[in-house]
């Protein structure tokens, strides 16, 4: 068997981007079908495609790293600044939609009201659920922090608690966000308030979400495993991807929840 | 009674069973599967499951984009209207 003379990683043929890229366009040309013809399926079999390419690439990622040894430092160097570097798009991602908050909530229309809220919009009391939800997430930041030194002291059973009780507190912060979201006396259709609002706020919903998943995927590695305690980029990823999720809110409860109410 | 003692012990066994279960560690032995030297690529490396799970995929995206070529240039021509 050849082997090589240098220490990165070169990867197998794959067939993934390619089914990735085909679940993009089903996903996207699926939406204007479903707006224009109300027909869910195209939309549909490009999640379904989207699905099968996320399981089965990381899942190869996971053998090459774990089973194969391909995750050398500089291997590893690579995959942190890939995962820094989207994490930074995340941010300007986010960026945008405070903008749009800001540029709507510090100038208020005479459409509006002249004042920020505006006429007519009941805000949520930032010192009840709100206040809670960043508690929530706050803690578990605390815990995904212990859950690393955990990993990193070879403490096993600690680690997988501190993972478990990091994930439980994302699903108590995601379940009392749908509360939230269904008791609300406004809607995404209530003018520029309720279009920043949920928009804003759902996205970063659906970051816990996301969040809360690698989490998971990482708690099942490490019950099965696979991290070392010098060893664990995959959780490190998981456990930065989670720590923005929470800033995110902070500034959201911030700008949105106290000074906007 | 003794029957109350009966139910306990066997609690007892059931709940100590439950604990004993642990995962076993598998790394070692996927790691000699996977470093096996078979030409197999990474995504069918894993087995006949790998293959089933690629081979269903590959039939959704080559249906996935006959679906939406036929759908674009269906909605590319004037709709009848009722």
């Amino acid at each position: 068997m050849a082997h090589q003379a240098h220490a990165y990683h070169m990867v197998d043929p794959s067939p993934w981007p390619l089914t990735g890229a085909v679940a993009a366009l089903l996903m996207t040309s699926g939406l204007a079908i479903w707006m224009h013809f109300h027909n869910m399926t195209l939309m549909s079999l490009g999640l379904i495609l989207l699905l099968l390419t996320m399981y089965q690439w990381w899942r190869d990622i996971i053998r090459e790293g774990t089973f194969q040894g391909h995750h050398t430092p500089p291997v590893q160097k690579g995959l942190r600044y890939g995962m820094i570097l989207f994490i930074t798009s995340e941010v300007f991602f986010f960026l945008g939609f405070f903008w749009a908050f800001y540029h709507s909530s510090l100038a208020p229309t005479p459409e509006l009201g002249g004042c920020w809220p505006p006429i007519g919009i009941t805000t949520l009391n930032p010192f009840e659920v709100p206040l809670l939800n960043t508690a929530v997430l706050l803690a578990s930041g605390v815990t995904v922090t212990w859950a690393h030194h955990s990993i990193m002291e070879g403490q096993r059973k600690q680690a997988i608690q501190s993972l478990t009780l990091t994930i439980l507190l994302g699903f108590y912060f995601t379940a009392l966000q749908a509360m939230e979201y269904y008791e609300a006396p406004f809607t995404i259709a209530d003018g520029v308030y309720g279009s920043t609002f949920f928009v804003a706020t759902g996205f970063h919903g659906l970051h816990v979400i996301i969040g809360s998943t690698f989490l998971a995927v990482c708690l099942l590695r490490q019950a099965q495993y696979h991290f070392t305690s010098d060893h664990h980029f995959g959780f490190e990823a998981a456990a930065w991807y989670w720590h923005f999720v929470d800033v995110v809110w902070l500034f959201l409860y911030i700008s949105i929840y106290w000074w906007g109410s | 009674g003794r029957r109350h003692t009966a139910v306990q012990q066997m609690a007892r066994r059931s709940i100590c069973s439950s604990a004993r279960r642990q995962v076993e560690n598998k790394v070692p032995q996927k790691q000699k599967m996977f470093q096996e030297d078979n030409g197999m690529p990474i995504h069918l490396k894993g087995g006949s499951s790998d293959a089933l799970l690629y081979r269903a995929t590959m039939v959704l995206t080559v249906l996935g984009v006959g679906f939406t070529l036929y759908e674009l240039v269906k909605a590319s021509f004037p709709q009848k209207k009722d």
